[in-house]
Protein backbone atom coordinates (compact mmCIF):
# COMPACT_ATOMS: atom_id res chain seq x y z
CA UNK A 1 0.00 0.00 0.00
CA UNK A 2 1.49 3.46 -1.19
CA UNK A 3 -0.14 6.12 -0.01
CA UNK A 4 0.17 9.35 -2.95
CA UNK A 5 2.10 11.80 -0.41
CA UNK A 6 5.43 13.94 -1.33
CA UNK A 7 6.00 15.71 1.96
CA UNK A 8 8.15 14.89 4.25
CA UNK A 9 8.59 11.44 5.61
CA UNK A 10 8.30 12.55 9.25
CA UNK A 11 7.62 15.79 10.45
CA UNK A 12 7.31 16.91 14.45
CA UNK A 13 5.79 19.92 15.22
CA UNK A 14 5.92 21.47 18.65
CA UNK A 15 5.32 18.02 19.92
CA UNK A 16 6.04 17.83 24.10
CA UNK A 17 5.06 15.00 26.18
CA UNK A 18 5.58 14.24 29.99
CA UNK A 19 5.78 11.65 31.90
CA UNK A 20 4.48 12.07 35.58
CA UNK A 21 4.74 16.20 35.60
CA UNK A 22 8.36 15.14 34.24
CA UNK A 23 8.97 16.03 30.16
CA UNK A 24 10.24 13.50 28.38
CA UNK A 25 9.95 16.10 24.97
CA UNK A 26 9.83 19.36 25.29
CA UNK A 27 8.33 21.40 21.96
CA UNK A 28 10.30 18.91 19.72
CA UNK A 29 9.96 19.75 16.15
CA UNK A 30 11.85 18.38 12.93
CA UNK A 31 11.29 17.26 9.82
CA UNK A 32 12.96 13.84 7.50
CA UNK A 33 12.77 13.70 3.58
CA UNK A 34 12.55 10.34 2.20
CA UNK A 35 15.51 8.35 1.54
CA UNK A 36 16.99 10.53 4.51
CA UNK A 37 18.96 8.97 7.26
CA UNK A 38 18.71 10.97 10.17
CA UNK A 39 20.02 10.22 13.43
CA UNK A 40 18.78 11.10 16.74
CA UNK A 41 21.47 12.09 18.75
CA UNK A 42 21.46 12.58 23.06
CA UNK A 43 22.04 11.19 26.31
CA UNK A 44 20.59 8.72 27.79
CA UNK A 45 17.05 10.19 29.16
CA UNK A 46 17.14 12.91 26.35
CA UNK A 47 13.94 11.78 24.71
CA UNK A 48 14.67 9.48 22.41
CA UNK A 49 12.54 6.40 22.71
CA UNK A 50 9.62 8.68 23.70
CA UNK A 51 10.44 10.32 19.97
CA UNK A 52 10.03 6.73 18.77
CA UNK A 53 6.81 5.86 20.82
CA UNK A 54 5.28 9.06 19.82
CA UNK A 55 5.51 8.43 15.54
CA UNK A 56 4.48 4.83 15.87
CA UNK A 57 1.18 6.33 17.61
CA UNK A 58 2.21 3.90 20.64
CA UNK A 59 2.15 7.21 23.05
CA UNK A 60 0.05 10.54 22.30
CA UNK A 61 1.83 14.03 22.37
CA UNK A 62 0.39 16.47 25.11
CA UNK A 63 0.67 18.97 23.04
CA UNK A 64 1.72 19.25 19.24
CA UNK A 65 1.50 17.02 16.06
CA UNK A 66 3.67 14.68 14.84
CA UNK A 67 3.27 12.95 11.08
CA UNK A 68 4.60 9.88 9.31
CA UNK A 69 4.19 10.12 5.50
CA UNK A 70 1.23 12.82 6.13
CA UNK A 71 -0.65 10.68 9.05
CA UNK A 72 -1.30 11.89 12.28
CA UNK A 73 0.39 9.30 14.62
CA UNK A 74 -2.11 10.22 17.12
CA UNK A 75 -5.46 9.47 15.38
CA UNK A 76 -4.10 7.05 12.59
CA UNK A 77 -1.42 5.31 14.63
CA UNK A 78 -2.54 1.77 13.03
CA UNK A 79 -2.00 2.70 9.25
CA UNK A 80 1.58 4.39 10.74
CA UNK A 81 2.45 1.38 12.47
CA UNK A 82 1.60 -0.36 8.78
CA UNK A 83 4.26 1.50 7.01
CA UNK A 84 7.04 1.74 10.05
CA UNK A 85 9.64 -1.03 10.93
CA UNK A 86 10.74 -0.46 14.25
CA UNK A 87 13.56 -2.02 16.23
CA UNK A 88 13.09 -1.37 19.86
CA UNK A 89 16.64 -0.64 21.51
CA UNK A 90 16.23 -4.31 23.62
CA UNK A 91 15.79 -6.00 20.56
CA UNK A 92 12.79 -7.20 21.97
CA UNK A 93 12.89 -10.97 21.29
CA UNK A 94 11.83 -13.85 23.21
CA UNK A 95 13.78 -16.24 23.64
CA UNK A 96 11.54 -19.17 23.51
CA UNK A 97 11.22 -18.49 19.98
CA UNK A 98 13.31 -19.81 17.09
CA UNK A 99 15.27 -16.91 15.43
CA UNK A 100 12.40 -17.97 12.11
CA UNK A 101 9.88 -17.60 14.69
CA UNK A 102 10.64 -14.01 16.18
CA UNK A 103 10.94 -12.88 12.31
CA UNK A 104 7.68 -14.51 11.30
CA UNK A 105 4.78 -13.86 13.52
CA UNK A 106 5.27 -10.32 12.88
CA UNK A 107 4.60 -10.96 9.65
CA UNK A 108 1.43 -13.36 10.86
CA UNK A 109 0.74 -10.60 12.93
CA UNK A 110 0.80 -7.85 10.20
CA UNK A 111 -1.73 -10.48 8.21
CA UNK A 112 1.11 -10.86 5.11
CA UNK A 113 0.22 -14.10 3.41
CA UNK A 114 1.95 -17.38 5.55
CA UNK A 115 4.42 -18.29 2.05
CA UNK A 116 5.43 -14.76 1.58
CA UNK A 117 6.18 -14.69 5.25
CA UNK A 118 8.45 -17.99 4.89
CA UNK A 119 10.34 -17.02 1.59
CA UNK A 120 11.37 -13.33 3.44
CA UNK A 121 12.64 -14.51 6.74
CA UNK A 122 14.21 -16.90 4.80
CA UNK A 123 15.79 -14.10 2.64
CA UNK A 124 16.32 -11.83 5.21
CA UNK A 125 18.43 -14.49 7.49
CA UNK A 126 20.26 -15.08 4.79
CA UNK A 127 20.89 -11.74 4.45
CA UNK A 128 21.83 -10.63 7.58
CA UNK A 129 24.19 -14.37 8.06
CA UNK A 130 21.96 -16.13 10.38
CA UNK A 131 20.68 -18.82 7.75
CA UNK A 132 22.38 -21.20 9.51
CA UNK A 133 20.72 -20.18 12.86
CA UNK A 134 17.10 -18.94 11.84
CA UNK A 135 16.02 -22.74 13.56
CA UNK A 136 17.74 -22.04 16.96
CA UNK A 137 15.88 -20.40 19.70
CA UNK A 138 17.27 -16.94 20.09
CA UNK A 139 18.03 -17.28 23.90
CA UNK A 140 21.23 -18.75 23.05
CA UNK A 141 22.14 -15.69 20.58
CA UNK A 142 24.85 -13.12 20.92
CA UNK A 143 23.85 -9.32 21.37
CA UNK A 144 25.30 -8.98 17.88
CA UNK A 145 23.03 -11.65 16.25
CA UNK A 146 19.49 -10.58 18.62
CA UNK A 147 20.04 -7.30 16.98
CA UNK A 148 20.23 -8.46 13.63
CA UNK A 149 17.10 -10.90 13.73
CA UNK A 150 15.29 -7.51 15.28
CA UNK A 151 16.74 -5.00 12.52
CA UNK A 152 15.08 -8.12 10.27
CA UNK A 153 12.18 -8.07 11.62
CA UNK A 154 11.73 -4.64 11.76
CA UNK A 155 12.16 -4.80 7.35
CA UNK A 156 9.85 -8.12 7.51
CA UNK A 157 7.18 -6.13 5.37
CA UNK A 158 9.47 -3.68 3.63
CA UNK A 159 8.75 -0.10 5.39
CA UNK A 160 9.24 2.93 4.13
CA UNK A 161 10.26 4.28 6.91
CA UNK A 162 12.78 2.20 9.69
CA UNK A 163 12.75 3.75 13.46
CA UNK A 164 16.16 2.38 15.17
CA UNK A 165 16.30 3.07 18.30
CA UNK A 166 19.75 2.32 19.60
CA UNK A 167 20.45 -0.30 17.37
CA UNK A 168 24.14 -0.70 18.15
CA UNK A 169 23.80 -0.65 21.88
CA UNK A 170 25.65 -3.82 23.32
CA UNK A 171 27.51 -4.41 20.13
CA UNK A 172 31.15 -5.29 19.77
CA UNK A 173 33.29 -2.92 17.71
CA UNK A 174 33.14 -5.11 14.89
CA UNK A 175 29.29 -5.86 15.48
CA UNK A 176 28.91 -2.38 15.57
CA UNK A 177 30.42 -1.53 12.13
CA UNK A 178 28.48 -4.48 10.80
CA UNK A 179 24.90 -2.82 11.81
CA UNK A 180 26.10 0.60 10.97
CA UNK A 181 26.99 -0.74 7.33
CA UNK A 182 23.58 -2.33 6.79
CA UNK A 183 21.81 0.88 7.74
CA UNK A 184 23.88 2.61 5.50
CA UNK A 185 23.18 0.11 2.81
CA UNK A 186 19.62 0.18 3.45
CA UNK A 187 18.84 3.59 2.99
CA UNK A 188 21.25 4.03 -0.11
CA UNK A 189 20.34 0.78 -1.91
CA UNK A 190 16.33 0.81 -1.35
CA UNK A 191 15.81 4.29 -0.67
CA UNK A 192 14.21 3.93 2.96
CA UNK A 193 14.17 6.76 5.38
CA UNK A 194 15.81 5.75 8.53
CA UNK A 195 15.64 7.46 12.20
CA UNK A 196 18.49 6.67 13.86
CA UNK A 197 18.45 6.75 17.60
CA UNK A 198 22.07 6.82 19.05
CA UNK A 199 24.23 8.14 21.69
CA UNK A 200 26.98 7.42 20.05
CA UNK A 201 28.28 10.80 18.64
CA UNK A 202 30.71 8.92 16.31
CA UNK A 203 27.56 6.73 14.88
CA UNK A 204 25.41 9.69 13.97
CA UNK A 205 28.55 10.84 12.31
CA UNK A 206 29.52 7.94 10.14
CA UNK A 207 25.64 6.86 8.98
CA UNK A 208 23.47 10.16 9.23
CA UNK A 209 22.84 12.87 6.07
CA UNK A 210 21.47 15.05 8.82
CA UNK A 211 21.04 14.83 12.69
CA UNK A 212 18.82 15.60 15.65
CA UNK A 213 20.67 16.74 19.05
CA UNK A 214 18.61 16.32 21.98
CA UNK A 215 19.72 17.61 25.74
CA UNK A 216 16.62 16.43 28.28
CA UNK A 217 13.90 16.48 25.74
CA UNK A 218 15.00 19.51 23.79
CA UNK A 219 15.92 19.42 20.38
CA UNK A 220 19.78 21.56 20.72
CA UNK A 221 20.33 21.55 16.95
CA UNK A 222 19.04 20.05 13.66
CA UNK A 223 21.04 19.68 10.19
CA UNK A 224 23.65 18.32 8.56
CA UNK A 225 26.74 17.76 10.40
CA UNK A 226 29.12 20.31 8.84
CA UNK A 227 25.98 23.24 8.58
CA UNK A 228 25.19 22.68 12.72
CA UNK A 229 29.41 23.18 13.26
CA UNK A 230 29.46 26.21 11.15
CA UNK A 231 26.96 27.91 12.88
CA UNK A 232 28.60 27.28 15.98
CA UNK A 233 31.99 28.96 14.35
CA UNK A 234 32.76 24.97 14.21
CA UNK A 235 35.79 24.73 11.22
CA UNK A 236 36.53 21.77 8.88
CA UNK A 237 40.13 21.29 8.82
CA UNK A 238 41.82 20.95 5.47
CA UNK A 239 44.83 18.85 5.44
CA UNK A 240 47.12 19.40 2.60
CA UNK A 241 50.24 17.56 1.65
CA UNK A 242 53.57 18.70 -0.37
CA UNK A 243 56.71 17.98 -1.02
CA UNK A 244 58.55 17.37 2.54
CA UNK A 245 61.33 19.83 1.84
CA UNK A 246 58.71 22.53 1.80
CA UNK A 247 57.31 24.78 4.29
CA UNK A 248 54.83 27.00 3.08
CA UNK A 249 55.45 29.85 4.98
CA UNK A 250 58.83 29.92 4.84
CA UNK A 251 59.33 29.22 1.75
CA UNK A 252 56.31 29.96 -0.54
CA UNK A 253 55.14 33.29 2.00
CA UNK A 254 52.73 34.89 -0.92
CA UNK A 255 51.27 31.69 -1.21
CA UNK A 256 50.61 31.43 2.34
CA UNK A 257 49.17 34.77 2.44
CA UNK A 258 47.07 34.79 -0.05
CA UNK A 259 45.75 31.07 0.78
CA UNK A 260 44.76 33.16 4.25
CA UNK A 261 43.05 35.62 2.66
CA UNK A 262 40.74 33.41 0.54
CA UNK A 263 36.87 33.63 1.49
CA UNK A 264 35.98 31.13 3.57
CA UNK A 265 39.27 30.52 5.68
CA UNK A 266 40.02 31.12 9.45
CA UNK A 267 43.25 30.14 9.93
CA UNK A 268 46.24 28.41 8.56
CA UNK A 269 49.48 26.79 9.90
CA UNK A 270 52.09 24.81 7.98
CA UNK A 271 55.13 22.63 8.74
CA UNK A 272 58.08 20.52 6.55
CA UNK A 273 55.37 18.77 3.94
CA UNK A 274 52.45 19.56 5.67
CA UNK A 275 49.74 22.43 5.69
CA UNK A 276 46.69 22.37 8.15
CA UNK A 277 43.90 25.57 7.03
CA UNK A 278 41.14 25.53 9.37
CA UNK A 279 38.12 26.95 6.86
CA UNK A 280 34.60 27.51 7.61
CA UNK A 281 33.79 25.41 4.47
CA UNK A 282 35.23 22.37 2.20
CA UNK A 283 33.78 24.94 -0.42
CA UNK A 284 37.07 26.61 -0.38
CA UNK A 285 39.31 23.58 -0.79
CA UNK A 286 39.23 23.96 -5.07
CA UNK A 287 40.52 27.81 -4.50
CA UNK A 288 42.93 26.07 -2.15
CA UNK A 289 44.23 23.53 -4.82
CA UNK A 290 43.76 26.27 -8.00
CA UNK A 291 46.63 28.55 -5.41
CA UNK A 292 48.96 26.08 -4.82
CA UNK A 293 48.54 24.93 -8.85
CA UNK A 294 49.19 28.88 -9.69
CA UNK A 295 52.69 28.69 -7.48
CA UNK A 296 53.81 25.24 -8.91
CA UNK A 297 53.55 23.84 -5.97
CA UNK A 298 52.91 19.90 -6.14
CA UNK A 299 50.07 18.77 -3.86
CA UNK A 300 50.15 15.09 -2.77
CA UNK A 301 47.18 14.76 -1.22
CA UNK A 302 44.43 16.51 0.27
CA UNK A 303 42.10 15.46 2.81
CA UNK A 304 39.12 17.64 4.27
CA UNK A 305 37.69 16.86 7.57
CA UNK A 306 34.35 17.98 9.24
CA UNK A 307 34.17 18.96 12.76
CA UNK A 308 33.78 15.59 14.70
CA UNK A 309 30.56 14.99 16.55
CA UNK A 310 32.20 15.50 19.86
CA UNK A 311 32.97 18.70 19.21
CA UNK A 312 29.76 19.71 17.79
CA UNK A 313 27.67 18.13 20.85
CA UNK A 314 30.11 19.88 23.72
CA UNK A 315 30.15 22.95 22.35
CA UNK A 316 26.12 23.06 21.74
CA UNK A 317 26.15 21.61 25.14
CA UNK A 318 27.68 24.73 26.36
CA UNK A 319 26.08 27.06 24.54
CA UNK A 320 23.28 25.58 26.28
CA UNK A 321 24.65 25.57 29.39
CA UNK A 322 24.96 22.21 29.83
CA UNK A 323 28.15 20.23 30.32
CA UNK A 324 29.35 16.77 29.47
CA UNK A 325 27.53 15.02 32.36
CA UNK A 326 24.20 14.96 30.53
CA UNK A 327 25.55 12.09 28.29
CA UNK A 328 26.63 10.16 31.01
CA UNK B 1 -16.84 -9.58 18.02
CA UNK B 2 -17.14 -5.87 16.89
CA UNK B 3 -13.77 -4.21 15.45
CA UNK B 4 -11.93 -7.56 16.11
CA UNK B 5 -9.91 -8.99 13.33
CA UNK B 6 -9.93 -12.60 14.21
CA UNK B 7 -7.07 -13.21 12.13
CA UNK B 8 -4.53 -10.82 13.88
CA UNK B 9 -6.05 -12.35 17.18
CA UNK B 10 -4.80 -15.67 16.21
CA UNK B 11 -1.49 -14.83 15.28
CA UNK B 12 -0.64 -13.20 18.58
CA UNK B 13 -2.76 -16.16 20.44
CA UNK B 14 -0.66 -18.55 18.31
CA UNK B 15 3.04 -16.57 19.39
CA UNK B 16 2.25 -16.87 23.08
CA UNK B 17 0.71 -20.27 22.79
CA UNK B 18 3.98 -21.12 21.44
CA UNK B 19 5.95 -19.46 23.83
CA UNK B 20 4.94 -20.70 26.67
CA UNK B 21 4.53 -24.40 25.24
CA UNK B 22 8.47 -24.13 25.58
CA UNK B 23 8.56 -23.01 28.94
CA UNK B 24 9.17 -25.80 31.62
CA UNK B 25 8.76 -23.52 33.92
CA UNK B 26 5.03 -23.34 33.19
CA UNK B 27 4.76 -26.81 31.47
CA UNK B 28 5.45 -29.11 34.34
CA UNK B 29 3.33 -27.41 36.62
CA UNK B 30 0.38 -27.13 34.18
CA UNK B 31 0.46 -30.69 33.07
CA UNK B 32 1.75 -32.19 37.07
CA UNK B 33 -0.41 -30.10 39.13
CA UNK B 34 -3.31 -31.07 37.54
CA UNK B 35 -2.22 -34.69 36.82
CA UNK B 36 -1.78 -35.47 40.23
CA UNK B 37 -4.77 -33.75 41.47
CA UNK B 38 -7.30 -34.71 38.94
CA UNK B 39 -6.22 -37.96 38.52
CA UNK B 40 -3.91 -39.34 40.75
CA UNK B 41 -5.74 -38.37 43.70
CA UNK B 42 -8.89 -39.82 42.47
CA UNK B 43 -7.43 -43.27 41.59
CA UNK B 44 -5.68 -43.21 45.47
CA UNK B 45 -9.20 -42.21 47.09
CA UNK B 46 -11.49 -44.67 45.22
CA UNK B 47 -9.38 -47.64 45.51
CA UNK B 48 -9.42 -46.01 49.55
CA UNK B 49 -13.00 -45.77 49.55
CA UNK B 50 -13.48 -49.71 49.42
CA UNK B 51 -14.79 -50.82 52.28
CA UNK B 52 -16.42 -47.43 53.54
CA UNK B 53 -20.41 -48.03 54.98
CA UNK B 54 -23.07 -46.11 54.38
CA UNK B 55 -23.23 -45.14 58.25
CA UNK B 56 -20.02 -43.22 57.96
CA UNK B 57 -21.16 -41.52 54.69
CA UNK B 58 -24.45 -40.75 57.00
CA UNK B 59 -22.15 -39.33 59.33
CA UNK B 60 -20.27 -37.36 57.07
CA UNK B 61 -23.01 -35.56 55.40
CA UNK B 62 -24.67 -35.15 59.15
CA UNK B 63 -21.43 -33.28 59.74
CA UNK B 64 -21.72 -30.65 57.21
CA UNK B 65 -23.21 -27.11 58.34
CA UNK B 66 -26.71 -26.21 56.13
CA UNK B 67 -26.90 -29.35 54.07
CA UNK B 68 -29.84 -31.22 55.54
CA UNK B 69 -32.74 -32.25 52.89
CA UNK B 70 -30.08 -31.98 50.34
CA UNK B 71 -28.23 -35.52 50.90
CA UNK B 72 -31.00 -36.84 50.28
CA UNK B 73 -30.16 -38.13 46.60
CA UNK B 74 -27.39 -38.91 47.86
CA UNK B 75 -28.45 -41.21 50.87
CA UNK B 76 -31.01 -42.60 48.68
CA UNK B 77 -28.46 -44.60 46.57
CA UNK B 78 -27.89 -48.28 47.61
CA UNK B 79 -25.57 -48.26 50.74
CA UNK B 80 -22.63 -50.16 49.05
CA UNK B 81 -22.68 -47.18 46.09
CA UNK B 82 -23.03 -43.97 48.76
CA UNK B 83 -19.37 -43.87 48.72
CA UNK B 84 -18.30 -43.49 45.38
CA UNK B 85 -21.43 -41.46 44.39
CA UNK B 86 -20.29 -39.27 47.36
CA UNK B 87 -16.69 -39.30 46.82
CA UNK B 88 -16.82 -38.81 42.77
CA UNK B 89 -20.19 -36.88 42.26
CA UNK B 90 -19.96 -34.12 45.26
CA UNK B 91 -16.14 -34.28 47.10
CA UNK B 92 -13.72 -33.89 44.42
CA UNK B 93 -15.87 -31.91 42.18
CA UNK B 94 -13.74 -28.12 43.69
CA UNK B 95 -10.80 -29.33 41.87
CA UNK B 96 -12.03 -29.17 38.80
CA UNK B 97 -12.43 -25.30 39.24
CA UNK B 98 -9.02 -24.93 41.27
CA UNK B 99 -6.64 -26.38 39.39
CA UNK B 100 -7.95 -24.51 36.22
CA UNK B 101 -7.91 -21.10 38.06
CA UNK B 102 -4.85 -22.10 39.56
CA UNK B 103 -3.14 -22.89 36.06
CA UNK B 104 -5.09 -19.92 34.55
CA UNK B 105 -3.24 -17.34 37.41
CA UNK B 106 0.18 -19.24 36.27
CA UNK B 107 -0.32 -18.61 32.61
CA UNK B 108 -1.93 -14.89 33.33
CA UNK B 109 1.42 -14.01 35.25
CA UNK B 110 3.16 -15.35 32.05
CA UNK B 111 1.09 -13.76 29.47
CA UNK B 112 0.75 -10.15 30.77
CA UNK B 113 3.11 -8.72 33.46
CA UNK B 114 6.19 -11.61 31.89
CA UNK B 115 5.64 -10.02 28.48
CA UNK B 116 6.60 -6.56 29.91
CA UNK B 117 9.27 -8.38 32.17
CA UNK B 118 11.19 -10.29 29.18
CA UNK B 119 10.62 -6.82 27.77
CA UNK B 120 9.15 -8.17 24.52
CA UNK B 121 5.83 -6.19 24.78
CA UNK B 122 6.84 -3.19 23.80
CA UNK B 123 7.81 -4.49 19.97
CA UNK B 124 4.26 -5.89 19.70
CA UNK B 125 2.96 -2.20 20.56
CA UNK B 126 4.59 -0.84 17.34
CA UNK B 127 2.51 -3.62 15.40
CA UNK B 128 -0.82 -2.70 13.40
CA UNK B 129 -2.92 -4.55 16.22
CA UNK B 130 -5.31 -3.13 18.42
CA UNK B 131 -5.36 -3.02 21.81
CA UNK B 132 -8.27 -5.03 21.99
CA UNK B 133 -7.29 -7.67 20.20
CA UNK B 134 -3.77 -7.91 22.12
CA UNK B 135 -5.81 -8.14 25.02
CA UNK B 136 -8.19 -10.45 23.97
CA UNK B 137 -5.19 -12.79 22.44
CA UNK B 138 -3.88 -12.77 26.04
CA UNK B 139 -6.66 -13.64 27.58
CA UNK B 140 -7.38 -16.56 25.11
CA UNK B 141 -3.54 -17.31 25.89
CA UNK B 142 -4.69 -17.84 29.60
CA UNK B 143 -8.17 -19.20 29.55
CA UNK B 144 -8.28 -21.52 26.81
CA UNK B 145 -5.05 -23.55 28.32
CA UNK B 146 -6.72 -24.08 32.05
CA UNK B 147 -10.25 -24.59 30.44
CA UNK B 148 -8.96 -27.37 27.77
CA UNK B 149 -6.76 -28.78 30.98
CA UNK B 150 -10.07 -29.06 32.86
CA UNK B 151 -11.76 -30.68 30.33
CA UNK B 152 -9.47 -33.28 29.33
CA UNK B 153 -8.69 -34.02 32.69
CA UNK B 154 -12.55 -34.47 33.29
CA UNK B 155 -12.44 -37.36 30.65
CA UNK B 156 -9.45 -39.21 32.52
CA UNK B 157 -11.17 -38.55 35.83
CA UNK B 158 -14.46 -40.04 34.35
CA UNK B 159 -12.89 -43.00 33.19
CA UNK B 160 -10.94 -43.78 36.52
CA UNK B 161 -13.78 -42.73 38.57
CA UNK B 162 -16.30 -45.25 36.76
CA UNK B 163 -13.68 -47.82 36.65
CA UNK B 164 -13.26 -47.76 40.00
CA UNK B 165 -16.56 -47.70 41.14
CA UNK B 166 -18.28 -49.91 38.50
CA UNK B 167 -18.25 -53.64 40.59
CA UNK B 168 -20.17 -51.12 43.36
CA UNK B 169 -22.25 -49.10 41.56
CA UNK B 170 -23.02 -51.48 38.00
CA UNK B 171 -23.76 -48.13 36.44
CA UNK B 172 -21.78 -44.52 35.15
CA UNK B 173 -20.87 -42.76 38.30
CA UNK B 174 -19.77 -39.64 36.47
CA UNK B 175 -20.88 -37.26 33.86
CA UNK B 176 -24.04 -36.78 34.63
CA UNK B 177 -26.34 -33.53 34.12
CA UNK B 178 -24.99 -31.25 36.88
CA UNK B 179 -21.10 -32.00 36.54
CA UNK B 180 -21.69 -31.05 32.63
CA UNK B 181 -23.09 -27.99 34.28
CA UNK B 182 -20.15 -27.64 36.25
CA UNK B 183 -17.52 -28.37 33.59
CA UNK B 184 -18.65 -26.78 30.31
CA UNK B 185 -20.47 -23.74 32.05
CA UNK B 186 -19.48 -22.76 35.80
CA UNK B 187 -16.04 -24.06 35.64
CA UNK B 188 -14.78 -21.61 32.76
CA UNK B 189 -17.47 -19.06 34.19
CA UNK B 190 -15.26 -19.18 37.62
CA UNK B 191 -11.92 -19.39 36.23
CA UNK B 192 -13.06 -16.54 33.42
CA UNK B 193 -13.65 -14.14 36.74
CA UNK B 194 -10.21 -15.53 38.66
CA UNK B 195 -8.74 -14.17 35.16
CA UNK B 196 -10.31 -11.10 35.24
CA UNK B 197 -9.49 -10.42 38.85
CA UNK B 198 -5.90 -11.07 38.58
CA UNK B 199 -6.07 -9.10 35.26
CA UNK B 200 -7.63 -5.93 36.73
CA UNK B 201 -5.32 -6.31 40.41
CA UNK B 202 -2.00 -7.09 38.83
CA UNK B 203 -2.04 -4.88 35.29
CA UNK B 204 0.60 -3.02 37.54
CA UNK B 205 2.84 -5.29 37.87
CA UNK B 206 6.52 -5.18 36.80
CA UNK B 207 7.39 -8.76 36.61
CA UNK B 208 5.69 -12.25 36.42
CA UNK B 209 6.77 -12.83 39.96
CA UNK B 210 5.54 -10.02 41.30
CA UNK B 211 1.90 -10.32 39.19
CA UNK B 212 1.92 -14.06 40.68
CA UNK B 213 2.12 -12.85 44.55
CA UNK B 214 -0.72 -10.27 43.49
CA UNK B 215 -2.52 -12.98 41.38
CA UNK B 216 -2.02 -15.68 44.39
CA UNK B 217 -3.77 -12.87 46.77
CA UNK B 218 -6.72 -12.88 44.89
CA UNK B 219 -7.08 -16.47 43.50
CA UNK B 220 -6.48 -17.93 47.49
CA UNK B 221 -9.84 -16.18 48.34
CA UNK B 222 -11.98 -17.25 44.95
CA UNK B 223 -10.46 -21.02 45.62
CA UNK B 224 -11.67 -21.51 49.28
CA UNK B 225 -15.16 -20.22 47.70
CA UNK B 226 -15.01 -22.53 45.44
CA UNK B 227 -14.26 -25.39 47.68
CA UNK B 228 -17.01 -24.50 50.34
CA UNK B 229 -19.64 -24.02 47.29
CA UNK B 230 -19.36 -26.21 44.25
CA UNK B 231 -20.24 -29.44 45.85
CA UNK B 232 -23.32 -27.95 47.52
CA UNK B 233 -24.09 -26.48 43.82
CA UNK B 234 -23.88 -29.95 42.53
CA UNK B 235 -26.76 -30.55 45.12
CA UNK B 236 -28.86 -27.57 44.28
CA UNK B 237 -31.27 -27.80 41.27
CA UNK B 238 -29.55 -27.10 38.10
CA UNK B 239 -31.21 -24.42 37.38
CA UNK B 240 -29.49 -22.72 40.40
CA UNK B 241 -26.28 -23.81 39.05
CA UNK B 242 -27.13 -22.64 35.72
CA UNK B 243 -27.79 -19.49 37.05
CA UNK B 244 -24.42 -19.09 39.29
CA UNK B 245 -22.60 -19.65 35.89
CA UNK B 246 -24.72 -16.84 34.66
CA UNK B 247 -23.58 -14.17 37.41
CA UNK B 248 -20.01 -15.65 37.21
CA UNK B 249 -19.90 -14.96 33.24
CA UNK B 250 -21.72 -11.74 33.51
CA UNK B 251 -18.94 -10.78 36.28
CA UNK B 252 -16.26 -11.94 34.27
CA UNK B 253 -17.21 -9.32 30.78
CA UNK B 254 -17.28 -6.66 33.52
CA UNK B 255 -14.33 -7.25 34.92
CA UNK B 256 -12.47 -7.68 31.02
CA UNK B 257 -13.90 -4.55 29.87
CA UNK B 258 -13.30 -2.49 32.66
CA UNK B 259 -9.48 -4.35 32.34
CA UNK B 260 -9.73 -4.22 28.58
CA UNK B 261 -9.96 -0.05 28.99
CA UNK B 262 -6.81 0.52 30.65
CA UNK B 263 -5.05 -1.51 28.84
CA UNK B 264 -3.82 1.47 26.23
CA UNK B 265 -0.47 1.74 24.57
CA UNK B 266 0.09 4.60 26.12
CA UNK B 267 -0.27 2.73 29.80
CA UNK B 268 1.17 -0.07 28.59
CA UNK B 269 4.51 1.40 26.77
CA UNK B 270 5.12 3.94 29.87
CA UNK B 271 4.61 1.02 32.31
CA UNK B 272 7.04 -1.13 30.25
Amino acid sequence: MTLPFDGPAVQLQSVSRSFNGRPAIVDMSFEINRGEVVALLGPNGSGKTTTVRILTGVVKPDAGSARVLGLDCATDGEDVRHRVGVMTENSGLDDRLTAFENISTHGYIRKMPRDIVDKRTNELLERFGLADRGRDRVGGFSTGQRKRVALARALLHEPDILLLDEPTSGLDPEATRDVLDLIANLASEHGRTVLFCTHFLYEAGRVCQRMVMLRYGEVLAFGAPAEIAASLGRNNLIKVRVAPQINLDLDKPILAKSIRNLDGVVAMQSTKGAVEIAATTDEVVPAVIAAFVADDVAIYSVASEPPSMEDVYFALSERHGGSADAWS
Amino acid sequence: MLGVDWQVVRAVFAKDIKAVSRSKAIVIPMIAVPGFLLLIVPILLGFSARGVDSATVGEFTASIPGLGDLAEPLLARPPEAQIYYLLFQYLLAPLFVIVPLMVAAVLAADTFAGEKERKTLEALLHLPVRERELFLAKLLTTLVPAVLISWTTFVGYAIIANVISWPKVGKLVVPNGPWLLLIFWVGPGVIAFGLGLIVRISARARSSQEANQLGGAVILPLIFMVMGQATTLLLLPPSVMFGFGVVMWVASIALFRAAGRRFTRDRLATNV
